[in-house]
């Protein structure tokens, strides 16, 4: 479609003999878009972004990005795209300001000592610009990267599971910044294990696994085409309120979370009143009663049939 | 090349920051300058220990120790009469002794009163032929006995040698000839083992991926490392040979084919470097191939020990190694002053060097398969 900034046709990667990386997969991002690939370790999302970054050759299918058909004319997009590899690691012995000074000349970019600092800036790392880069903390060093990335102006970004393994505060404030970039019209493409980070940042998500994209849309057009809609949540009913559930014929799952909330889905919304009346007149034990909407999290649950903890399956 | 220019600054400014590299570069061949120097060009006790059993303890054996004693090689030790002499050197586990024997000076008199006599009256060295000292109290055994072989026969020696230096500059002492093997070795670790490690390290922390999305050509980022070892190494050949020269006196001269062998070396080891570093994947195992490579070609290119003195099948080997053209080259420039063979040698090192470079252009891909 004219516009889309990534637009990609049957792409497939097979190594020999029989690994499937990427399995018939396509999809296009939208200008302006933050487009999240989500799913777990081995879903074949790193080899479709290196794809699309030039790095990998595919085995067939077609790929254009900015207009560009990748596999013959990457170079002369490369300056207008911007790449945070999964698992950065900066320079270590080079400060910030000279890392993001050496990466702008190898795009033949003439930067200014203003220029960095103000690119700097935008990623919040000011305070840190004079340290050695392996003084930074993780989520620094993510930040640094991103500053890499933006150092040619991109239209286009990728970034490969830029949050793995930082701590909660580390990864809110890599969401601001993010949140950012886009605003400022930049074109995201996200990877990510994190149901919650996709959900929160994406305009368009694609689960991915096993090589396919078995699912695709925006965040709430999946809960509502995957999920059960709505749940009612019994906190701290446990065990003893799952069982009753059971003998009063009543579907209900415990929180895996953490063991003590039990849930139960409600499909149609005409039918919210009457359960959470039988619930609250019901003798289980609980501490509140409340209902939610479902999450990614329940929707790649019910695809998938298993839960995602940082990018590992679980039964 | 601002692209080329910026890479290599950025790399320097690394490896300088780097405590190890450093040290390494610039601080180690100093320390092996200095270390060698001191064991070879004397400031200590370099005499040799010799136990020597007189079990004469005539007026001829006495004379004879006395002329081993003047020879000034030696700290003579007696052993007392009552040691069993193989007993003696097991217990003290020494590489040589000397007995004199019983008799000495009766079966020499007998000689000199019948001169039709034959056979010699030996004094006997125990050793182990495979060490040194072995050979030198041997040697300096053979010329006492012959000394005193002229004066029991009331003769001088007539014929004589002269020891005098082989280098242009006479004043040339053992470190002169020491020095472009240090210069050698220190061009092939710091080149070989740190692109090895860099190209490792550069490959599991993802920096290929991210220099594959830039503009940065490979050939560039590869001229960059070769011009970075260049000038960083022509810096440590002049630091170790002032510490050198004011250290040791040394004679040798820093000649401008010295530089240019140097930027050669670096070439050619940093392209070595590269294309080990092409099947290797991490940095442990970067150091295991990098040392399995780099220790036997610094021993065997006569960075260390002359040449000529290793068996004919490890010559063979070294004359495939580039070190030893290197050392060979530095050798002709700075100590013979033959540029013309330095010439040769250069060659040799700088057509290693280029397929090398070739060959690491071709095989290294920044890009995954």
């Amino acid at each position: 479609m004219p516009g889309n900034i990534v637009e990609v046709e049957n792409l497939v990667k097979h190594y020999p003999p029989d690994v499937k990386a990427v399995d018939d997969i396509s999809f296009s991002i939208g200008k302006g878009q933050i487009f999240s690939m989500l799913g777990p370790n081995g879903a074949g999302k790193t080899t479709t972004v290196e794809i699309l970054e030039g790095l990998r050759n595919p085995t067939s299918g077609s790929a254009r990005v900015l207009g560009a058909d990748i596999f013959k004319d990457y170079s002369k997009i490369r300056g207008r795209v911007g790449t945070l590899p999964q698992n950065f690691e900066p320079f270590d012995l080079l400060k910030p300001t000279e890392a993001v000074q050496y990466w702008a000349t190898l795009y033949d970019l003439k930067i200014t000592k203003t220029e960095v600092n103000r690119l700097i800036e935008s990623v919040n790392l000011t305070e840190r610009k004079n340290l050695m880069s392996k003084k930074l903390s993780g989520g620094e060093k993510r930040k640094l990267g991103i500053a890499l990335s933006l150092v040619n102006n991109p239209e286009l970004l990728f970034l490969d599971e830029p949050t793995t393994g930082l701590d909660p505060k580390a990864r809110r404030d890599l969401w601001n910044l993010i949140t950012e970039i886009r605003d400022k019209g930049a074109t995201i493409f996200l990877t990510t294990h994190y149901l919650d980070e996709a959900e929160k940042l994406a305009n368009d998500v694609a689960i991915m696994h096993r090589g396919k994209i078995i699912a695709q849309g925006r965040p709430d057009e999946l809960v509502n085409r995957y999920g059960s809609s709505t749940i009612i949540v019994l906190e701290g009913a446990g065990k003893a309120g799952f069982e009753k559930l059971g003998k009063m014929n009543i579907k209900a799952s415990i929180d895996e979370m953490d063991g003590r909330n039990v849930l139960v889905p409600v499909k149609k919304h005409s039918d919210m009143k009457s359960m959470m009346a039988t619930l609250a007149n019901s003798d289980i034990a609980m501490e509140d009663i409340y209902t939610r909407r479902e999450t990614l999290e329940d929707v790649f649950l019910n695809l998938i049939g298993k839960k995602m903890e940082d990018g590992v399956l679980k039964e | 090349m601002s692209r080329l220019i910026s890479d290599m600054v950025n790399f320097g400014r690394q490896y300088l920051r780097s405590k190890v590299g450093l040290f390494f570069a610039l601080i180690f061949p100093i320390l092996l300058i200095l270390v060698f120097g001191a064991i070879f060009t004397g400031g200590g006790n370099s005499k040799i220990s010799l136990h020597i059993q007189d079990l004469d303890q005539g007026g001829m054996g006495e004379v004879f120790i006395r002329a081993m004693n003047n020879t000034s090689a030696f700290n003579i030790i007696e052993v007392p009469l009552s040691e069993d002499i193989n007993q003696y050197i097991k217990n003290n586990s020494l590489t040589v002794a000397l007995v004199v024997p019983k008799n000495f000076s009766a079966d020499i008199g007998m000689r000199l009163a019948l001169p039709n006599t034959t056979g010699l009256v030996n004094v006997t060295v125990y050793g182990d032929p495979s060490k040194t000292t072995y050979s030198m109290v041997l040697g300096a055994t053979a010329a006492v006995s012959n000394g005193m072989n002229f004066g029991l026969a009331g003769t001088h020696p007539i014929v004589g040698a002269e020891g005098r230096s082989i280098s242009a500059t006479e004043n040339f002492n053992y470190m002169d000839f020491y020095l472009p093997g240090i210069i050698g070795m220190t061009v092939m670790t710091n080149a070989l083992f740190a692109m090895t490690a860099n190209c490792a390290e550069y490959r599991q922390r993802n920096y290929f991926k991210l220099l594959a999305t830039t503009n940065i050509k490979k050939w560039e980022w590869l001229v960059s490392k070769f011009i970075f070892y260049a000038l960083l190494l022509s810096v440590a050949l002049v630091l170790t040979y002032l510490v050198g020269r004011m250290a040791f006196n040394m004679q040798s001269v820093l000649t401008p084919m010295a530089f240019v062998l140097i930027a050669a070396g670096a070439f050619t080891f940093t392209a070595m470097g590269m294309l080990l570093g092409v099947f290797i994947k991490d940095p442990e195992g970067a150091s295991a191939i990098a040392n399995a490579v780099g220790f036997p070609m610094m021993f065997l290119s006569g960075s260390f020990f002359p040449l000529e003195i290793m068996p004919g099948y490890l010559q063979s080997i070294a004359g495939a190694l580039p070190l030893t053209y290197l050392n060979n080259g530095l050798r002709d420039t700075m100590v013979y002053f033959n540029d013309g063979n330095a010439l040769v040698n250069l060659g040799v090192v700088f057509v290693v060097g280029l397929i090398f470079f070739v060959l690491a252009s071709r095989l290294m891909s920044w890009k995954e398969k």
